[in-house]
């Protein structure tokens, strides 16, 4: 695999792991102890 | 552009997020047992509830059992998110300790931000033990009555009682908002009317 598609497939990735990230956070945030 | 670093720094952050991602529901437990290591804190916690007396001290929910001695945050309904991520909520259509009546807190089981839900170990309280309550620079004492799990929708824990107690409700199981975990303490002192 060249580096450049692997560069493409990693950003991909990190974007995915970053809304991940942001959704359990903001599930989090709004799940209310109410 | 040197594809070669770049893919090498992207992996990194990818590894580092979704390392927060697993690790932080588990930093409650590494802290409990950490602070619990000696069994010193629980004790500091049991005495400070016993006290009876208090200098100047902001409004505060103490819970030996848990480990928790955490402000009592107030705001209006408005603000329910907000106060909710700082931590122990007071709610405001309740009472407060000095009139008696229902006092309820409400804190998060858990959540991403410091502090990573108070009421974490909130299941680790059982019955007959105290909780005490620092409300305008005067210790209040209760001891838990009842500890139960109810619909969100069972609204009936938030309505005034004829007693003296407090409501400490939050999430439940853990990791899900589909019930609530709810205990109720009843005034111990000052006042001693426990029925």
């Amino acid at each position: 695999m060249s580096e450049k598609r692997r560069f493409w497939i990693l950003l991909t990735l990190l974007l995915l792991s970053l809304a991940l990230a942001v959704y359990i956070n903001s599930s989090y945030s709004t799940s209310l102890g109410l | 552009m040197n594809y070669k670093r770049a893919n090498n720094i992207l992996l990194g952050l990818i590894i580092a997020v979704n390392l927060y991602v697993i690790a932080a529901p588990l930093l409650p437990v590494l802290n409990f047992w950490w602070q619990n290591r000696d069994g010193t804190k629980q004790v500091v916690l049991q005495s400070k509830v016993n006290a009876t007396q208090t200098g100047p001290e902001p409004n505060q929910l103490i819970i030996p059992s848990m480990l928790l001695d955490e402000k009592v945050h107030e705001a209006p309904i408005s603000q329910t998110i907000p106060v909710l991520r700082k931590g122990v909520w007071r709610w405001p259509e309740g009472s407060t300790p000095d009139k008696g009546s229902n006092t309820i807190f409400i804190g998060h089981r858990f959540t991403y931000f410091n502090p990573r839900g108070v009421f974490y170990y909130l299941d680790k309280v059982k019955l007959n033990q105290t909780i005490g309550v620092v409300w305008n620079n005067k210790h209040y004492r209760y001891k838990v009555t009842n500890i139960k799990t109810v619909k969100p929708t069972q609204t009936s824990i938030l309505n005034s009682t004829k007693d003296s107690r407090i409501t400490i409700f939050t999430c439940t199981p853990l990791w899900l908002p589909k019930y609530r975990l709810v205990v109720t303490a009843q005034l111990i002192s000052p006042t001693g009317d426990l029925r």
